[in-house]
């Protein structure tokens, strides 16, 4: 794949490292001489273009054309709407994706400037400090279909309800499922039969209702 | 009339005192406190702070009962993505932007957004009274691709024809002026010195009207 990065700030340069060591094809536009001198010591020169973020003869000369994807990854919520707009209109780009960096603006990311993916980095990090406070020391491993399931993991406390209990016989929330149990550093199958002991790592997929009454089960009455 | 501005710099501070001036209700957005005081302190108006992009900031301007909307920021694609957005959301019918860096003028047409070129505008305008002090300029159509220029006929011209002096097609007669009475000028119009020539062209036509006026008195 060719992606178009369009600022070498910090979630710009993380995006880039990421596709380059994923074997795909990258080229990233920066135009502050600061972020520059940083950029040159991060990544390959030849995948470097130095200039405005909104020049069209810069991005033409990046490949733009040809490019499957444009992520607008700039510090300014207008020149990443009219990155997007641009990659669309003018260059048929397939795929954009937008950094939102004012959560009052992400209103405007959608079909209206022609972006396909926003990424709300002040909003992924609220749910995540919220998921952190509601679910106690319950670990989030993967989200599963946008968020909607997740691979979370939890380590049987002392004196947890669940102790003691074949899982066939505990009241497991209807979108939960045990997946793994890791005990003494050996990966067990769970059936039916199997009892829950102090120690245990227990591997769950499960919704976000289901993590909170899977967190309850675990905790000691 | 109810109209919103982006932006309260100079042409934001201008456009806005003189729209108030003319009987309309103006409110200017800036996320600048300081920038209000660049307003005229006769002016009268709803002064908005915060980001334009902001939908509460853009309702707390009234957008929704604008009838005209003007981006006038010295961001580009600020300008162009928030005429872009209340043209299309807010269905406001007359937006028009400023364009800041003339290198970034063809992002505006990519919005398909009216805009003025301030800065290359005055530029050509100083260019052109530097080359030709004689001819001035009287009035620009679009963004000064053509304009329309009154220049007096200096007695080397005399009993020539109008026709003549006006170089094809990058420049045309519009109107002569004697005594004091315009005229639309005819094919075989002849001049006399004093006689005040309007003629329409691009800056290209205007060269080589210059160079016929010159030639001719050399």
């Amino acid at each position: 794949m060719f992606v178009i990065i369009v600022g070498g700030g910090t979630t710009g340069t993380q995006l880039a490292l990421l596709l380059i060591n994923q074997g795909h094809k990258i080229h990233i536009i920066e135009q502050r001489p600061e972020v520059l001198a940083r950029l040159h010591r991060e990544l390959p020169t030849e995948a470097i273009y130095e200039g405005s973020f909104i020049d069209p003869a810069l991005l033409e000369q990046a490949g733009i054309q040809e490019a499957n994807v444009v992520a607008a990854t700039t510090t300014g919520d207008a020149e990443n709407l009219a990155i997007c707009f641009l990659a669309r209109t003018r260059y048929k780009v397939k795929r954009t994706i937008a950094r939102i960096n004012d959560p009052r603006n992400a209103w405007l990311f959608d079909e209206k400037f022609h972006v396909d993916v926003a990424l709300n980095n002040a909003e992924i990090m609220a749910r995540l400090i919220e998921e952190e406070m509601s679910m106690g020391d319950m670990m989030m491993l993967l989200k599963l279909r946008r968020g909607e399931y997740s691979l979370v993991e939890e380590k049987i406390p002392i004196g947890a309800r669940a102790l003691g209990i074949a899982i066939k016989d505990l009241p497991l929330p209807e979108n939960c499922v045990i997946a793994a149990i890791i005990r003494h550093g050996k990966i067990i199958v769970p059936r039916g039969v199997t009892i829950l002991q102090e120690g245990d790592e227990v591997l769950a997929v499960t919704d976000s209702t289901g993590a909170r009454k899977l967190a309850d089960l675990f905790t000691p009455d | 009339m109810n109209i919103v501005i982006v932006g309260c710099g100079r042409v934001g501070a201008e456009l806005a005192f003189r729209l108030y001036q003319r009987g309309n209700r103006v409110s200017v957005i800036d996320h600048a406190p300081s920038a209000f005081d660049n307003l005229n302190p006769d002016f009268r108006g709803h002064l908005v702070e915060g980001e334009a992009l902001n939908r509460d900031v853009l309702m707390r301007a009234g957008i929704e009962y604008a009838a005209g909307f003007a981006a006038v920021t010295n961001s580009d694609p600020l300008n162009a993505v928030v005429a872009n957005l209340v043209r299309n959301v807010y269905k406001i019918p007359n937006v028009v932007a400023r364009n800041y860096d003339p290198r970034w003028r063809s992002l505006y047409e990519d919005f398909e957004i009216q805009v003025v070129s301030s800065s290359s505008w005055g530029a050509q305008r100083i260019e052109e009274m530097l080359y030709y002090p004689e001819i001035r300029c009287v009035y620009s159509a679009g963004n000064g691709e053509v304009e329309i220029y009154e220049f007096s006929i200096p007695p080397i011209w005399e009993g020539r024809r109008f026709s003549e002096l006006v170089p094809g097609p990058e420049c045309r007669p519009v109107a002569i002026t004697r005594a004091g009475r315009a005229t639309l000028p005819t094919e075989d119009h002849t001049l006399e010195p004093g006689d005040i020539a309007v003629v329409s062209g691009t800056l290209n036509g205007i060269r080589k009207l210059r160079q016929r006026l010159s030639l001719e008195e050399s």
